[in-house]
């Protein structure tokens, strides 16, 4: 892609501005120690590492050092990802938004409070994964009904993008696209019940808290 | 080499059933010691060819490869015992740590798959091969009753679901596929199995195998925790069981942990850890 290798941190941090700290959590400390006495206030860096606070980061690095936590999701190799900022105490507004726009190809890009990184590890980075269980299921159920299993798949998965899509283009809340596609006595009518009956709210509550508690717990560690 | 088993329980059982019938080695290289001669294993290790006796040191004198095949808890207080007489032929393998070594990886390979994994991985590897054995006897138990209550004679039933889950465990062994995948394979449209499967969904199954592997585990790592931190006086304990244990002054139950602390069942929608 044209992009300069090097086996040298410090060579990219003294020909880089902007700066991405993409390895390994475990290995964090060490190489921000190799590079620390080469960064300056004019340096941008930016975290990648899962459960590495910015109190961590701040702390291994000069004072004043202008860092930034980011956390992205799967889809993010599609650019469709969802990525959350958190900024650091010497980042600036301006800087956090001039990131903003830099990493817009992505996809969905917010800034927000550290203390937000968890929940959007356990919604987006986790909720990937979500979706597809319950890709599974929706197939599953096809099947359970006689639709060969490979189209069934086809067609959950096309489901789940265009219901994704008007839940993000339409602007409308939820519970109104779904009334939305709710005639009364219809199928989709009998359909909910039986998820509501299954409980899914709660589940899918009781999964985003479990995964938003262990991003916690990791980092605490 | 001469092989040596402290405890002759089940675990030292099955191993030796397992080298002897590869070939790996003789029965009669084999020592095996246990302050209990009334277990059935006892008898089960003599009817094989195994030296028995009930001195620790003497099986560490014969034994070039040492398994210490007792429960965790028991461990330190062997260790106490046999350590002045461990040489530097010696090599000592605890069943209850399980780390292996690569002279010992063909031996251990004569009785399954072996790999070698981070000690920290090992409560793991209990709650889910360890025990998983118990967790498909248990489900070829419940499939045989099905089979039973649609009209088929026990002994074919359980015959036909242990070669059921022996096959299907053989295809995914084999295959590249995902067992996600593989169900789909066999899950025709409208049929019998989907309908099943729907069934299995609507109990929990999936989540019924997750909480009890990690029970498992979780149990496991009590159980160290709780080996690590036993306080009784090595020349205090005359047998290894549960009972004489708890015999000693200073030991409650407590201590030994016989009351589980693991508890799955407080919350619906997940695990609290102890």
């Amino acid at each position: 892609m044209g992009v300069v290798v090097t086996h040298s941190n410090e060579e990219v941090v003294q020909h880089s501005r902007l700066v991405f700290l993409a390895v390994k959590p475990h290995l964090v400390s060490t190489v921000l120690n190799g590079i620390s006495k080469h960064v300056t206030p004019q340096h941008i860096l930016v975290s990648i590492a899962a459960g590495v606070t910015l109190e961590t980061l701040e702390q291994l690095l000069p004072s004043r050092s202008c860092v930034i936590r980011m956390m992205p999701n799967l889809p993010c190799m599609l650019q469709e990802g969802a990525v959350l900022l958190a900024c650091g105490a010497a980042a600036s507004q301006e800087v956090g938004s001039m990131l903003k726009n830099l990493l817009s190809p992505c996809g969905l890009v917010e800034v927000g409070p550290e203390a937000w990184i968890d929940a959007h590890t356990g919604l987006s980075g986790s909720g990937v994964a979500f979706a597809f269980v319950f890709a599974e299921a929706l197939a599953d159920g096809a099947v359970k009904m006689g639709m060969p299993s490979s189209l069934a798949h086809r067609i959950a998965a096309q489901t789940i993008l265009g219901a994704g899509l008007l839940l993000r283009d339409t602007g409308k809340h939820p519970a109104q696209l779904r009334a939305e596609v709710c005639t009364p006595g219809g199928t989709t009518a009998y359909g909910l019940h039986a998820l509501e009956k299954g409980g899914i709210r709660a589940a899918t509550v009781d999964a985003v808290e479990a995964a938003t508690e262990r991003a916690r717990e990791l980092g605490r560690r | 080499m001469s092989v040596g088993f402290i405890g002759a329980g089940q675990l030292a059982h099955a191993l030796v059933k397992g080298f002897t019938a590869a070939g790996v080695i003789a029965a009669h290289r084999v020592t095996a010691s246990s302050p209990d001669t009334d277990l059935p294993t006892v008898t089960g290790l003599r009817k094989m060819g195994v030296n028995f006796t009930t001195s620790n040191k003497e099986t560490t004198h014969k034994s070039d490869v040492l398994f210490l095949a007792v429960k965790p808890h028991i461990i330190p207080f062997v260790l106490d015992e046999i350590g002045p007489d461990i040489e530097d032929r010696h090599l000592i393998v605890s069943c209850a740590a399980g780390v292996t070594i690569s002279s010992i990886e063909k031996l251990m390979a004569s009785v399954g798959f072996c790999t070698e994994v981070e000690e920290d991985l090992i409560d793991a590897v209990t709650g889910l091969s360890g025990s998983g054995p118990a967790y498909a006897f248990t489900a070829l138990d419940a499939l045989a009753d099905g089979g039973v209550k649609m009209g088929l004679p026990r002994r074919l039933a359980v015959r036909l679901g242990a070669q059921a889950l022996l096959g299907a465990a053989k295809m995914l062994l084999d295959s590249e596929q995902h067992p996600g995948q593989l169900k789909d394979n066999v899950c025709s449209p409208g049929g019998a199995t989907i309908h099943a499967l729907h069934f299995l969904e609507s109990g929990g199954f999936r989540s019924l195998l997750i909480n009890a592997v990690e029970a498992s585990c979780i149990r496991t790592r009590e159980l160290q925790f709780l080996a690590d931190q036993e306080k009784i006086s090595p020349a205090a304990i005359k047998k290894t069981t549960l009972d004489k244990v708890m015999q000693q002054p200073g030991v409650s139950d407590t201590s030994v942990g016989t009351k589980s602390r693991v508890n799955l069942f407080n919350n619906m929608s997940g695990i609290k850890k102890p």
